[in-house]
Protein backbone atom coordinates (compact mmCIF):
# COMPACT_ATOMS: atom_id res chain seq x y z
CA UNK A 1 0.00 0.00 0.00
CA UNK A 2 0.82 3.59 -0.84
CA UNK A 3 0.12 6.58 0.02
CA UNK A 4 -1.97 7.16 -3.25
CA UNK A 5 -3.52 3.92 -5.20
CA UNK A 6 -0.73 4.97 -7.85
CA UNK A 7 2.08 5.74 -6.35
CA UNK A 8 4.73 3.47 -7.44
CA UNK A 9 3.88 4.26 -11.11
CA UNK A 10 5.29 7.73 -10.69
CA UNK A 11 8.66 8.21 -11.03
CA UNK A 12 9.89 11.54 -12.90
CA UNK A 13 13.54 10.26 -13.64
CA UNK A 14 15.78 13.63 -13.34
CA UNK A 15 13.23 15.94 -12.63
CA UNK A 16 14.10 16.33 -8.63
CA UNK A 17 18.13 16.29 -10.21
CA UNK A 18 17.05 19.35 -12.39
CA UNK A 19 15.17 20.97 -9.56
CA UNK A 20 17.91 20.54 -7.14
CA UNK A 21 20.45 22.40 -9.42
CA UNK A 22 17.72 25.09 -9.92
CA UNK A 23 16.60 25.60 -6.31
CA UNK A 24 18.97 26.28 -4.38
CA UNK A 25 16.66 27.18 -0.76
CA UNK A 26 14.65 24.85 0.46
CA UNK A 27 11.42 26.45 0.22
CA UNK A 28 11.91 26.68 -3.25
CA UNK A 29 12.76 23.67 -3.80
CA UNK A 30 9.81 22.18 -1.92
CA UNK A 31 7.85 25.00 -4.31
CA UNK A 32 8.55 23.60 -7.39
CA UNK A 33 8.22 19.32 -5.65
CA UNK A 34 4.20 20.82 -5.03
CA UNK A 35 4.17 22.01 -8.47
CA UNK A 36 4.77 18.90 -9.92
CA UNK A 37 2.89 16.79 -7.59
CA UNK A 38 -0.30 18.91 -8.57
CA UNK A 39 0.43 18.56 -12.14
CA UNK A 40 1.27 14.64 -11.80
CA UNK A 41 -2.44 14.36 -9.82
CA UNK A 42 -4.15 15.69 -12.47
CA UNK A 43 -2.59 14.24 -15.11
CA UNK A 44 -3.00 10.79 -13.78
CA UNK A 45 -6.57 11.23 -12.85
CA UNK A 46 -7.67 12.65 -16.09
CA UNK A 47 -5.85 9.76 -17.79
CA UNK A 48 -7.90 7.19 -15.56
CA UNK A 49 -11.13 9.50 -16.24
CA UNK A 50 -10.06 9.61 -19.96
CA UNK A 51 -9.93 5.33 -20.31
CA UNK A 52 -13.32 4.97 -17.99
CA UNK A 53 -16.15 4.95 -19.59
CA UNK A 54 -18.62 7.91 -18.34
CA UNK A 55 -21.20 5.83 -16.28
CA UNK A 56 -18.24 4.65 -14.03
CA UNK A 57 -16.98 8.67 -13.47
CA UNK A 58 -18.85 8.87 -9.90
CA UNK A 59 -17.95 5.30 -8.96
CA UNK A 60 -14.55 5.60 -9.52
CA UNK A 61 -14.41 9.32 -7.93
CA UNK A 62 -16.32 7.83 -4.51
CA UNK A 63 -14.01 5.47 -4.40
CA UNK A 64 -11.11 7.57 -4.31
CA UNK A 65 -12.38 10.04 -2.51
CA UNK A 66 -12.83 7.64 -0.19
CA UNK A 67 -9.43 5.66 -0.02
CA UNK A 68 -6.79 7.36 -2.24
CA UNK A 69 -4.57 4.63 -1.55
CA UNK A 70 -6.17 1.88 -2.13
CA UNK A 71 -4.84 -0.60 -4.86
CA UNK A 72 -7.98 -2.02 -5.08
CA UNK A 73 -8.67 1.18 -7.57
CA UNK A 74 -5.76 -0.10 -10.37
CA UNK A 75 -8.04 -3.04 -10.07
CA UNK A 76 -11.20 -1.67 -10.34
CA UNK A 77 -10.10 0.97 -13.20
CA UNK A 78 -9.02 -2.29 -15.29
CA UNK A 79 -11.35 -3.88 -15.23
CA UNK A 80 -13.97 -1.10 -16.37
CA UNK A 81 -11.66 0.13 -18.58
CA UNK A 82 -10.70 -3.31 -19.90
CA UNK A 83 -6.91 -1.78 -20.73
CA UNK A 84 -3.90 -2.01 -19.03
CA UNK A 85 -4.48 0.81 -17.01
CA UNK A 86 -0.62 0.92 -15.37
CA UNK A 87 0.95 1.10 -18.34
CA UNK A 88 -1.43 4.12 -19.51
CA UNK A 89 -0.26 5.90 -16.27
CA UNK A 90 3.41 5.00 -16.99
CA UNK A 91 3.52 6.00 -20.28
CA UNK A 92 1.32 9.80 -19.29
CA UNK A 93 4.17 10.10 -16.91
CA UNK A 94 7.03 9.53 -19.40
CA UNK A 95 6.02 12.27 -21.56
CA UNK A 96 5.22 14.61 -18.46
CA UNK A 97 8.94 14.00 -17.63
CA UNK A 98 10.06 14.74 -20.98
CA UNK A 99 8.24 17.50 -21.25
CA UNK A 100 8.82 19.04 -17.72
CA UNK A 101 12.72 17.87 -18.26
CA UNK A 102 12.49 20.38 -21.33
CA UNK A 103 10.42 22.75 -20.34
CA UNK A 104 13.02 25.47 -20.54
CA UNK A 105 14.96 24.47 -23.42
CA UNK A 106 13.04 26.67 -25.45
CA UNK A 107 14.15 30.20 -24.65
CA UNK A 108 15.85 32.44 -27.44
CA UNK B 1 22.29 32.81 -16.92
CA UNK B 2 22.02 32.45 -13.35
CA UNK B 3 21.03 29.44 -11.12
CA UNK B 4 18.61 32.35 -9.83
CA UNK B 5 17.28 33.73 -13.22
CA UNK B 6 17.18 29.79 -14.21
CA UNK B 7 14.93 29.14 -11.53
CA UNK B 8 12.90 32.17 -12.08
CA UNK B 9 12.18 30.78 -15.35
CA UNK B 10 11.80 27.35 -14.53
CA UNK B 11 9.92 28.45 -12.02
CA UNK B 12 7.15 30.34 -14.24
CA UNK B 13 7.13 27.82 -16.79
CA UNK B 14 6.28 25.29 -14.16
CA UNK B 15 3.86 27.28 -12.66
CA UNK B 16 2.39 27.90 -16.42
CA UNK B 17 2.05 24.26 -16.90
CA UNK B 18 0.66 23.42 -13.73
CA UNK B 19 -2.40 26.29 -14.69
CA UNK B 20 -2.84 24.65 -17.93
CA UNK B 21 -3.06 21.00 -16.38
CA UNK B 22 -5.71 22.53 -14.07
CA UNK B 23 -7.83 24.33 -16.72
CA UNK B 24 -7.63 21.45 -18.77
CA UNK B 25 -9.06 18.90 -16.26
CA UNK B 26 -11.40 21.32 -15.43
CA UNK B 27 -12.74 21.86 -19.10
CA UNK B 28 -12.65 18.05 -20.08
CA UNK B 29 -14.56 16.68 -16.39
CA UNK B 30 -16.31 19.36 -15.28
CA UNK B 31 -18.29 16.78 -13.33
CA UNK B 32 -15.19 15.07 -11.28
CA UNK B 33 -14.20 18.61 -10.58
CA UNK B 34 -17.17 19.90 -9.00
CA UNK B 35 -17.36 16.53 -7.46
CA UNK B 36 -14.33 17.19 -5.83
CA UNK B 37 -15.22 20.84 -4.97
CA UNK B 38 -17.89 19.23 -3.51
CA UNK B 39 -15.85 16.93 -1.28
CA UNK B 40 -13.40 20.48 0.34
CA UNK B 41 -10.90 17.77 -1.96
CA UNK B 42 -7.75 20.07 -3.39
CA UNK B 43 -5.83 17.89 -5.66
CA UNK B 44 -2.93 19.92 -4.48
CA UNK B 45 -3.20 18.77 -0.69
CA UNK B 46 -4.05 15.25 -1.67
CA UNK B 47 -1.31 13.15 -0.13
CA UNK B 48 -1.67 14.78 2.88
CA UNK B 49 -5.43 14.13 2.81
CA UNK B 50 -4.65 10.53 1.92
CA UNK B 51 -1.83 10.36 4.52
CA UNK B 52 -4.79 11.56 7.20
CA UNK B 53 -6.91 8.70 6.09
CA UNK B 54 -4.11 5.85 6.14
CA UNK B 55 -2.89 7.38 9.83
CA UNK B 56 -6.86 7.61 11.31
CA UNK B 57 -7.56 4.12 10.13
CA UNK B 58 -4.35 2.80 11.08
CA UNK B 59 -5.10 3.61 14.51
CA UNK B 60 -8.76 2.62 14.84
CA UNK B 61 -7.69 -0.61 13.21
CA UNK B 62 -10.09 -0.29 10.33
CA UNK B 63 -7.14 0.13 7.44
CA UNK B 64 -7.82 -1.58 4.35
CA UNK B 65 -4.74 -3.40 4.24
CA UNK B 66 -4.21 -6.45 2.16
CA UNK B 67 -2.93 -8.95 4.42
CA UNK B 68 0.35 -9.09 4.07
CA UNK B 69 1.19 -13.57 2.85
CA UNK B 70 0.65 -15.38 5.78
CA UNK B 71 -0.61 -12.89 7.93
CA UNK B 72 -2.08 -15.55 10.32
CA UNK B 73 0.70 -16.96 10.89
CA UNK B 74 2.18 -13.11 12.07
CA UNK B 75 3.43 -13.88 15.85
CA UNK B 76 2.00 -12.08 18.77
CA UNK B 77 4.19 -9.85 21.00
CA UNK B 78 4.34 -12.38 23.87
CA UNK B 79 5.77 -14.89 21.27
CA UNK B 80 7.96 -12.64 19.59
CA UNK B 81 9.65 -11.72 23.33
CA UNK B 82 9.90 -16.17 23.69
CA UNK B 83 11.34 -16.44 20.58
CA UNK B 84 14.07 -13.54 21.42
CA UNK B 85 14.84 -15.04 24.71
CA UNK B 86 15.04 -18.97 23.67
CA UNK B 87 16.87 -18.38 20.58
CA UNK B 88 19.93 -20.45 19.79
CA UNK B 89 22.99 -19.34 21.41
CA UNK B 90 24.53 -20.58 18.34
CA UNK B 91 22.67 -17.65 16.20
CA UNK B 92 24.41 -13.58 15.52
CA UNK B 93 22.53 -11.35 17.05
CA UNK B 94 22.24 -9.74 13.35
CA UNK B 95 21.00 -13.21 11.69
CA UNK B 96 18.67 -13.54 14.34
CA UNK B 97 17.46 -10.15 13.93
CA UNK B 98 16.76 -10.58 9.97
CA UNK B 99 15.29 -13.71 10.32
CA UNK B 100 12.68 -11.87 12.59
CA UNK B 101 12.45 -9.36 10.24
CA UNK B 102 11.73 -11.59 7.42
CA UNK B 103 8.60 -13.15 9.87
CA UNK B 104 7.06 -10.14 10.71
CA UNK B 105 8.12 -7.37 7.91
CA UNK B 106 4.79 -7.63 4.58
CA UNK B 107 6.29 -8.96 0.77
CA UNK B 108 5.61 -5.93 0.02
CA UNK B 109 7.39 -2.30 1.39
CA UNK B 110 4.35 -0.05 2.46
CA UNK B 111 3.00 1.66 5.28
CA UNK B 112 2.53 -0.82 8.68
CA UNK B 113 0.00 -1.25 10.64
CA UNK B 114 0.08 -0.03 14.54
CA UNK B 115 -0.03 -3.88 15.51
CA UNK B 116 2.55 -3.94 13.20
CA UNK B 117 4.78 -1.60 14.11
CA UNK B 118 4.34 -2.79 17.93
CA UNK B 119 5.94 -6.16 16.91
CA UNK B 120 8.39 -4.17 15.17
CA UNK B 121 9.24 -2.30 18.41
CA UNK B 122 10.30 -5.11 20.48
CA UNK B 123 12.29 -7.01 18.51
CA UNK B 124 14.23 -3.97 18.01
CA UNK B 125 14.48 -3.52 22.31
CA UNK B 126 15.24 -6.71 22.51
CA UNK B 127 17.46 -7.30 19.74
CA UNK B 128 19.13 -4.18 18.86
CA UNK B 129 18.81 -2.82 22.38
CA UNK B 130 17.56 0.50 21.40
CA UNK B 131 14.16 2.27 22.37
CA UNK B 132 12.68 3.34 19.25
CA UNK B 133 8.81 4.34 18.67
CA UNK B 134 6.72 3.99 15.42
CA UNK B 135 4.88 6.97 17.57
CA UNK B 136 6.42 9.30 19.58
CA UNK B 137 5.31 12.28 21.88
CA UNK B 138 1.88 11.35 18.92
CA UNK B 139 3.76 12.31 16.08
CA UNK B 140 4.41 9.56 13.53
CA UNK B 141 6.16 9.38 10.03
CA UNK B 142 3.91 8.50 6.97
CA UNK B 143 5.59 5.68 6.33
CA UNK B 144 8.01 3.96 8.68
CA UNK B 145 8.92 0.91 6.11
CA UNK B 146 10.21 2.44 2.67
CA UNK B 147 13.24 3.25 0.20
CA UNK B 148 16.08 5.30 1.66
CA UNK B 149 17.94 7.14 -1.29
CA UNK B 150 21.28 8.53 -1.72
CA UNK B 151 21.68 11.83 -0.60
CA UNK B 152 24.46 14.64 -0.93
CA UNK B 153 26.88 16.20 2.32
CA UNK B 154 25.46 19.79 3.44
CA UNK B 155 27.40 22.69 4.11
CA UNK B 156 27.15 23.07 7.90
CA UNK B 157 27.93 26.76 8.54
CA UNK B 158 28.94 29.38 4.97
CA UNK B 159 31.77 28.96 3.16
CA UNK B 160 32.01 24.90 4.01
CA UNK B 161 33.13 22.89 0.89
CA UNK B 162 33.08 19.29 0.05
CA UNK B 163 37.07 18.59 0.77
CA UNK B 164 35.95 19.12 4.92
CA UNK B 165 33.63 15.91 4.64
CA UNK B 166 35.62 12.88 3.73
CA UNK B 167 36.33 10.31 3.39
CA UNK B 168 33.01 10.32 1.18
CA UNK B 169 33.21 12.53 -1.56
CA UNK B 170 31.68 10.51 -4.21
CA UNK B 171 28.56 11.91 -3.25
CA UNK B 172 29.15 15.17 -3.52
CA UNK B 173 27.89 18.06 -1.51
CA UNK B 174 24.26 19.57 -1.86
CA UNK B 175 24.22 23.18 -3.56
CA UNK B 176 21.58 24.44 -1.70
CA UNK B 177 21.04 24.04 2.28
CA UNK B 178 18.93 21.55 3.82
CA UNK B 179 15.45 22.29 5.76
CA UNK B 180 17.03 23.37 8.79
CA UNK B 181 19.19 25.86 7.26
CA UNK B 182 22.96 26.01 8.02
CA UNK B 183 23.57 23.70 10.71
CA UNK B 184 26.22 26.28 12.78
CA UNK B 185 26.45 30.33 12.20
CA UNK B 186 30.07 29.91 11.43
CA UNK B 187 32.86 27.45 11.01
CA UNK B 188 33.77 28.70 14.78
CA UNK B 189 30.54 27.62 16.12
CA UNK B 190 31.05 24.34 14.34
CA UNK B 191 30.87 22.08 17.54
CA UNK B 192 32.18 18.16 17.64
CA UNK B 193 27.72 17.39 18.21
CA UNK B 194 27.05 19.47 14.97
CA UNK B 195 29.87 17.60 13.20
CA UNK B 196 27.91 14.15 14.38
CA UNK B 197 24.86 15.36 13.40
CA UNK B 198 25.91 16.09 9.48
CA UNK B 199 27.52 13.11 9.28
CA UNK B 200 24.44 10.59 9.97
CA UNK B 201 21.88 13.21 8.97
CA UNK B 202 18.86 11.21 7.57
CA UNK B 203 15.67 13.14 5.27
CA UNK B 204 12.28 12.57 5.79
CA UNK B 205 8.86 13.45 4.39
CA UNK B 206 8.06 16.56 6.97
CA UNK B 207 6.17 18.39 3.61
CA UNK B 208 3.65 15.21 3.59
CA UNK B 209 2.25 15.65 7.07
CA UNK B 210 -0.91 15.65 7.22
CA UNK B 211 -0.69 18.58 9.74
CA UNK B 212 3.17 20.21 8.84
CA UNK B 213 1.50 23.37 7.68
CA UNK B 214 -1.22 23.42 10.10
CA UNK B 215 1.05 23.32 13.76
CA UNK B 216 3.98 25.49 12.39
CA UNK B 217 6.36 26.17 14.52
CA UNK B 218 6.17 23.16 16.26
CA UNK B 219 6.44 20.52 14.08
CA UNK B 220 9.66 22.02 12.17
CA UNK B 221 11.27 22.66 15.74
CA UNK B 222 10.18 18.72 16.74
CA UNK B 223 11.73 16.88 13.76
CA UNK B 224 14.90 19.33 13.44
CA UNK B 225 17.71 16.72 14.69
CA UNK B 226 15.34 14.26 15.91
CA UNK B 227 17.28 11.20 16.37
CA UNK B 228 15.90 8.36 13.82
CA UNK B 229 16.87 4.43 13.91
CA UNK B 230 17.31 3.21 9.89
CA UNK B 231 17.22 -0.20 9.52
CA UNK B 232 18.53 -2.05 6.54
CA UNK B 233 15.67 -4.32 6.30
CA UNK B 234 17.90 -6.89 3.94
CA UNK B 235 21.13 -7.29 6.16
CA UNK B 236 19.98 -5.64 9.46
CA UNK B 237 22.55 -3.40 9.38
CA UNK B 238 20.82 -0.58 12.16
CA UNK B 239 22.41 3.33 12.09
CA UNK B 240 20.85 5.97 14.67
CA UNK B 241 21.03 9.28 12.74
CA UNK B 242 19.34 12.88 12.70
CA UNK B 243 16.76 14.39 10.56
CA UNK B 244 18.29 17.69 9.05
CA UNK B 245 16.38 18.02 5.49
CA UNK B 246 13.06 17.35 4.06
CA UNK B 247 12.36 15.50 1.06
CA UNK B 248 12.83 13.39 -0.95
CA UNK B 249 10.09 14.23 -3.59
CA UNK B 250 7.21 12.01 -3.54
CA UNK B 251 7.87 11.22 -7.21
CA UNK B 252 11.11 9.53 -6.65
CA UNK B 253 9.90 6.48 -5.72
CA UNK B 254 11.71 7.22 -2.20
CA UNK B 255 10.69 7.77 1.25
CA UNK B 256 13.85 8.87 3.04
CA UNK B 257 17.38 10.00 2.64
CA UNK B 258 20.58 9.33 3.41
CA UNK B 259 23.65 11.23 4.61
CA UNK B 260 26.51 9.27 2.45
CA UNK B 261 27.68 7.58 5.49
CA UNK B 262 24.62 6.27 6.68
CA UNK B 263 24.54 4.66 2.92
CA UNK B 264 27.52 3.14 3.30
CA UNK B 265 26.86 2.22 6.93
CA UNK B 266 23.24 0.67 6.00
CA UNK B 267 24.84 -0.84 2.40
CA UNK B 268 28.34 -0.35 1.42
CA UNK B 269 29.12 2.19 -1.34
CA UNK B 270 26.93 1.08 -4.25
CA UNK B 271 23.98 1.26 -1.86
CA UNK B 272 22.13 4.09 -3.75
CA UNK B 273 18.57 2.90 -2.66
CA UNK B 274 16.97 0.12 -0.10
CA UNK B 275 14.36 -0.97 1.84
CA UNK B 276 14.45 0.64 5.33
CA UNK B 277 12.56 0.56 8.32
CA UNK B 278 12.61 3.99 10.02
CA UNK B 279 11.70 4.60 13.82
CA UNK B 280 12.04 7.50 15.97
CA UNK B 281 14.70 6.86 19.08
CA UNK B 282 13.21 7.77 22.51
CA UNK B 283 15.98 9.34 24.03
CA UNK B 284 14.83 12.22 25.97
CA UNK B 285 17.76 12.25 28.08
CA UNK B 286 19.79 12.86 24.50
CA UNK B 287 22.06 9.41 25.90
CA UNK B 288 22.04 7.80 22.58
CA UNK B 289 24.94 8.50 20.14
CA UNK B 290 24.41 8.58 16.22
CA UNK B 291 25.95 6.55 14.54
CA UNK B 292 26.07 2.19 13.73
CA UNK B 293 23.98 0.62 16.45
CA UNK B 294 26.66 -1.93 17.20
CA UNK B 295 24.76 -5.02 18.73
CA UNK B 296 26.11 -8.18 17.79
CA UNK B 297 27.76 -9.88 20.34
CA UNK B 298 30.74 -12.05 18.49
CA UNK B 299 32.71 -13.27 20.85
CA UNK B 300 33.52 -16.43 19.66
CA UNK B 301 31.28 -16.21 16.26
CA UNK B 302 31.92 -15.91 12.99
CA UNK B 303 30.62 -12.49 11.75
CA UNK B 304 27.58 -12.37 9.19
CA UNK B 305 28.59 -12.08 5.31
CA UNK B 306 26.34 -9.33 4.19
Amino acid sequence: MSILFYDKLIVLKGVDKKIEKLAQANDERQELWQMVEEIVHHKVLGCCLTHLPQKHHHEFLEMFHDAPHDKKILKYLNEKTKKNIKKIIRDEIKNLTKDLLFLDSHKV
Amino acid sequence: MSTTAQNTSFRDLLKLKSIETQKSFRTNFPDAHQFLLGKGLELKSLRQYSAKLISAGALTGTLLLSPPSGATLVPTPLDIVQNVDNSSGDMVPQEEFINTLKKLLPSEVRPLARDEEKRLEIVIRDILNVNSKATLEGEHLNTTYGFIGAEQHLKRYPGDILENHGPYYKEGIAPGLGAWGYFAKSKLQLNPALVETEKWYSVVQTLYLPDWNSRQPYLRDWYKHRKLLIINTVNGNAVITAIADSGPAAWTGKQFGGSPEVMEYLGGSRYKKGAVLVFFVDDPENKIKLGPVDYNDLSGKDLLKI
